[in-house]
């Protein structure tokens, strides 16, 4: 790359989604690394590419959803967003290539665009900008002053940095650092410790260009990436001895640093959310804590019971919390691991000697914090188990003693035991075309429930959930024939079918969400079994879906009196 | 004037006595637009008009009825009608049906691409027409074509790049058409090229008809391996040319114009080669003929073209025909 712009990097973006060999794709981009010039054009090559438009532990946000991307695009392009450019999305299937190749093709776009080869940092300080504006209409005068001076390529990945998602040309984190080690020098796994510890890959290339990676510290009131559990059917637990059970919260994972009277709080995508929950902040400024880091659960809290994450929900996002909604679903939030204290960051440590320490902080500090069980036997676990689900939890965790935290991994130290949430017969509304391994056959499912004769409805079927797996090759072979027959109508990459191929799925959990049409959304829904023997009358109602999610909300739970899932001293030491 | 669908996707004139692409037992004939399955008669006893390269593609592809030329700019008449072809550009011998009579004139487009493929008899059409039936298969703003320059650049690039590094390019294409369309394109690299067997019995009526394919012999498994070889995207599930460890394969269609395409396939380079017009040169083309009534068929977004035809004051409507995803 002679000139480093903003579109010469989006060109290089291109090359790597059209390149299939990934040592190519990080040869590639290490080369490009190479050729900035300066520290932050280096800093924001790496987390353009890695992490989007802003540092994921800046915890910014531009919230440019599709849909105001989509109609800004569309005044831009002077055609109609519901005739026009909905269908062309559907036929991509993303948004911002539509809206790139429109941008090429319509000619009042091309007209209204003046592309001025901008650099990387001019499209920070409009990604910055954007972050501050939060009306449709001022993030629509930005969109278009920002696209005004960009090529189609440039639109596109702009984009898609600014949706905080992947930007879809198969390069992950772990193919960044590689490119950063290549570029420079450096040992893969020396540059994977210096970005786990700064959590930022801009700050972990600046340090690898200047081999300076041993200066990576970890910070206090920076987020730390969370240590994630597999589930234990993939990776059975040969040796439970090995293991130690806690019971798996029904809540919301999150990271709480406290330094005195300072206090901030993490999501599992280490957000900050620490004005959302100042029932935590408040908890934890008083008790004048040193310098520590906990790993834990926030649940609502109430009446020594943990009620369901579904109550959580209405707390999770809402940014400044009324009086009311503190009162009704107060929150608690549960450490179980502790990964910073006395200034030193003890996650090299095993998890009995953090469990030790934490015990201790908790003690101290009269705080909150899970029971651990020994376990030896299948019969432990099971009836362990079964006490977690009457408290209303969703099952175990089991934790190898010796683990160190393996921050940002999902391996088998920790080994989720879950149960399947629920089941419901449903039918295939739309089947979509698959895409790698898949690809030239229809496996992804848009899944209906029936609204025949639900008087809120004029459709006979509602979406209630998309699944793409749990079926064999050849059970996908055969609902592939059957589809094709069933088919009426095709949008791009989607057919419209006769509701007629009955299935029944399973799903973790059911939450509210008013966005679906059903105004509900599954979790992790699957195939469980395709029932050739039923037809479309024996699927599920939307009753049968609101009865259940109304059961599983109001089922009794256990109080946390006797055996309780946590240990927490409030009374006998006030 | 009465417009009936008719066999897998056709049109039946009950008022002319004859049919469109798809056999109807009343109709006198059946006039076959271009020799795509999706438009070729499935009734042998059908008595079928085409154009000569036409005729002899359905003969390779085992229709077995009758058959009777007719050549562009040439006539058929009967108490009811006059039917003209003129070339449609979409592949060698592909026609657009001109049908004159007392009900006004009508111009079927069956596919067809403007400007044409160079491996056609090139496009023309009549001044006017009062009711267009047309095609639109690629009918929404994010199809626009690049230019035959640019295609052709972008096809010897891929072939000698990939024979310079050791690698045997794979272009993968449909069998009639578009196959010929690259072999006529690359021709003038003098590279060898080998072509599945299914578009290689194909060949020679293209030769035939003067479209030059260059230096080509069918595939050989055995053989294959640092020529430039063509076949069908199905030949690669069944093990086509399996046997080289280096290739680097090439999707030419018009569907490769969409990024999901590619993870679909896993090729290794897109080259977005259509035989139908985009929805530019289709709107245009509406414009140019300015019919009283337009009919849009095969595709699978009509909304798009009745909401673009009606801001230009043409009156239309939707005549569903299933669009064929491959072609």
């Amino acid at each position: 790359m002679s000139e480093f712009s903003f579109h010469s990097y989006c060109h290089l973006l291109q090359s790597i989604r059209e390149t299939r060999s990934t040592n190519a794709k990080i040869t590639i981009f290490a080369n490009c690394l190479k050729s900035a010039e300066d520290e932050k054009t280096l800093a924001l090559a790496a987390q353009f590419i890695g992490e989007g438009a802003f540092e994921e532990i800046s915890g910014k946000r531009a919230s440019v959803g599709s849909r105001t991307s989509g109609l800004a695009a569309a005044k831009f392009c002077e055609i109609d967003y519901e005739l026009v450019f909905k269908p062309c999305r559907t036929a991509t299937g993303s948004s911002s290539e539509a809206i790139a190749r429109l941008m090429e093709n319509i000619p009042e776009a091309v007209q209204k665009r003046n592309p001025e080869k901008l650099s990387l940092s001019d499209v920070e300080q409009i990604f910055e900008r954007l972050q501050r504006v939060s009306s449709r209409a001022d993030k629509e005068a930005l969109l278009w002053e920002a696209w005004k001076r960009m090529t189609p390529v440039e639109i596109k990945y702009f984009i898609r940095m600014l949706s905080q998602g992947s930007l879809r040309i198969g390069f992950e984190t772990r193919s960044v650092v590689a490119s950063l080690a290549e570029a420079f020098g450096q040992d893969r796994e020396e540059v994977r410790y210096a970005h786990m510890i700064t959590g930022s890959l801009g700050k972990t290339a600046v340090l690898a260009s200047q081999n300076r990676l041993d200066e990576a510290r970890f910070c206090l009131f920076h987020p730390l990436s969370f240590m994630l559990a597999s589930p234990i059917e993939s990776r059975a637990a040969d040796n439970l001895e090995q293991y130690v059970a806690e019971e798996k919260f029904d809540g919301m994972r999150a990271q709480v640093h406290v330094d005195g009277p300072n206090v901030k709080i993490f999501s599992r995508d280490l957000n900050d959310i620490t004005r959302t929950f100042p029932d935590v902040t408040t908890f934890f400024s008083g008790r004048n804590l040193p310098a520590t880091v906990f790993d834990g659960e926030i649940c609502v809290y109430k009446e020594n019971k943990i009620l369901p994450f579904q109550l959580l929900q209405k707390r999770m996002g809402v940014k400044k919390p009324g009086k009311k909604l503190l009162e009704h679903y107060p929150v608690l939030f549960i450490p179980y691991d502790l990964l910073f204290t006395n200034g030193t960051p003890v996650f090299d440590l095993t998890l009995m000697q953090r469990r030790e320490l934490l015990e201790n902080s908790a003690k101290k500090f009269k705080l909150p914090f899970t029971n651990q069980y020994e376990i030896s036997s299948d019969d432990d676990v099971k009836n362990l188990f079964d006490r977690a689900i009457q408290h209303g939890n969703e099952g175990l965790i089991l934790k190898k003693k010796k683990s160190v935290y393996e921050y940002g991994q999902r391996r088998k130290s920790w080994l989720k035991v879950k149960k399947p949430g629920g089941s419901f017969e449903t039918v295939i509304m739309y089947a979509h075309a698959g895409s790698g391994k898949r690809g030239g056959t229809y496996s992804d499912f848009t899944l209906g429930i029936s609204v025949k004769d639900d008087e809120r409805y004029e459709e006979e079927f509602i979406p209630i959930g998309k699944a793409y797996g749990g079926y064999t090759d050849k059970e996908l072979k055969k609902m592939n024939q059957k589809i094709r027959e069933l088919t009426v109508e095709r949008y791009g990459p989607t057919l419209g079918l006769i509701p007629e191929l009955v299935v029944e799925i399973e799903f973790d959990d059911i939450q509210v969400n008013k966005r679906t049409k059903a105004g509900y959304t599954l979790r992790l829904p699957r195939f469980r079994a395709i029932r050739w023997d039923l037809g479309p009358n024996d699927v599920n109602t939307l009753s049968d879906v609101e009865n259940y999610f109304q059961q599983k909300i109001s089922r009794e739970r256990l109080t946390q009196i006797e055996n309780p899932s946590f240990t927490f001293h409030t009374n006998d030491q006030k | 004037m009465n417009i009936q669908k008719t066999g897998y996707h056709g049109l039946y004139f009950p008022d002319l006595g004859i049919s469109l692409d798809g056999h109807h037992p009343e109709a006198e004939v059946v006039f076959v637009s271009h020799a795509h399955a999706d438009h070729m008669p499935r009734n042998r006893k059908a008595r079928a008009i085409a154009t000569r390269p036409t005729l002899d593609f359905m003969d390779r592809r085992g229709f077995s009825g009758n058959g009777d030329p007719l050549a562009f700019g040439e006539s058929f008449e009967n108490n009811f009608c006059r039917v003209t072809f003129y070339p449609a550009g979409h592949i060698l011998g592909s026609a657009m049906i001109y049908i004159e009579s007392d009900y006004g004139t009508l111009l079927y487009t069956g596919d067809y691409r403007t400007p044409p493929s160079p491996a056609t008899e090139g496009f023309e059409a009549p001044k006017t027409a009062d009711i267009l039936i047309t095609e639109a298969t690629f009918a929404l703003p994010i199809y626009k074509w690049k230019s035959h320059e640019e295609l052709t650049h972008e096809i010897h690039n891929f072939a000698t790049e990939s024979l310079n590094d050791g690698y045997t390019p794979i272009f993968l294409a449909y069998n009639l058409g578009k196959a010929q369309e690259l072999m006529h394109i690359l021709a003038p690299l003098g590279q060898p090229v080998m072509i599945h067997g299914a578009g290689y019995k194909l060949c020679d009526v293209y030769e035939k008809y003067g479209v030059g394919l260059g230096n080509y012999s069918v595939y050989d498994r055995n053989t294959c391996e640092g020529k430039i070889l063509i076949a069908p995207s199905s030949a690669m599930a069944n093990g086509f040319a399996s046997n080289v460890s280096k290739t680097r394969t090439a999707y030419c269609s018009g569907w490769a114009a969409n990024e999901s395409r590619r993870t679909q396939l896993t090729v290794d380079r897109m080259i977005p080669i259509s035989d139908h017009l985009d929805f530019f040169e289709l709107i245009r083309f509406c414009k140019q003929l300015s019919p009283k009534m337009v009919f849009i068929t095969h595709t699978p977004n009509p909304a798009v073209v009745e909401h673009y035809l009606s801001n230009e004051g043409i009156e239309n409507s939707f005549l569903h025909l299933e669009a064929d995803p491959e072609d």
